[in-house]
């Protein structure tokens, strides 16, 4: 079983076809192709994007849908053909397609995701894309603060 | 900000060496055609954005915040 050190997780263990591979990374990280999903227990359901080639780089994501339950994916055609899913027709997160959106941490505003590009992944082929939404008015910088509400009634 | 109208197969022309043409308008949408020499960096905004935002997004995980963060979205 590969093995991978981390900065943030020590050394992890992984099975082979458990990475997301990005066949043209992302914005700013274009040579980082492959990244490994982790969960822990203690901060579910936030999801961990590990680059598999850099220690240090981790994403720290949240599913879109539990930002934004009413979210509407709208894909352009190139990242439908980078993810080898059909081109006439929206990819429905959940069914086989998971939606990951990368989360800002910053010390002076609240955190925020970034719904304008949310990660795309084929569950079936593994393969993902940061797909830049077309004329869908999300925010790359969605407070997250709105959703503490309903988070502490439940 | 400058403002000017232009049909499609107009153009503006940005310095010495840069140049949009409006090819088409749809109802929601404008095809633009840019010229402009290969060290000029051609980016649609969001994706911009999105590079500036992954670049911050990766620059700390502050574990402290998190714990707090992910209890917030907890079912």
């Amino acid at each position: 079983m590969p093995q991978f050190a981390t900065k943030h997780f020590g050394i992890i263990e992984f099975e082979d076809d458990a990475g997301f591979e990005f066949p043209c990374g992302l914005p700013g990280f274009e040579q980082e192709r492959r990244f490994l999903p982790i969960e822990q227990p203690g901060t579910k359901p936030i999801v961990f994007l590990q680059s598999l080639t850099r220690p240090e780089l981790c994403f720290m994501t949240l599913p879109v849908p539990v930002v934004e339950p009413s979210y509407q994916l709208a894909v352009a055609p190139e990242d439908l053909r980078i993810l080898s899913l059909p081109e006439d027709r929206q990819p429905e997160i959940g069914s086989g397609v998971l939606c990951l959106a990368i989360i800002s941490v910053a010390e002076d505003r609240p955190p925020t995701a970034n719904l304008l590009a949310p990660i795309v992944v084929n569950l079936k082929t593994r393969q993902a894309a940061q797909a830049i939404q077309v004329e869908s008015g999300y925010s790359h910088q969605h407070p997250l603060v709105a959703a503490s509400g309903e988070g502490a009634c439940s | 900000m400058l403002v000017i109208r232009r049909r499609p197969g107009e153009s503006v022309l940005i310095g010495g060496d840069v140049e949009v043409e409006v090819i088409d308008i749809g109802p929601t949408r404008v095809k633009l055609g840019i010229t402009a020499p290969k060290e000029i960096v051609v980016l649609r905004k969001e994706v911009r954005l999105t590079r500036e935002e992954n670049l911050a997004a990766a620059r700390g995980l502050a574990p402290e915040k998190l714990v707090e963060l992910a209890a917030r979205f907890r079912r």
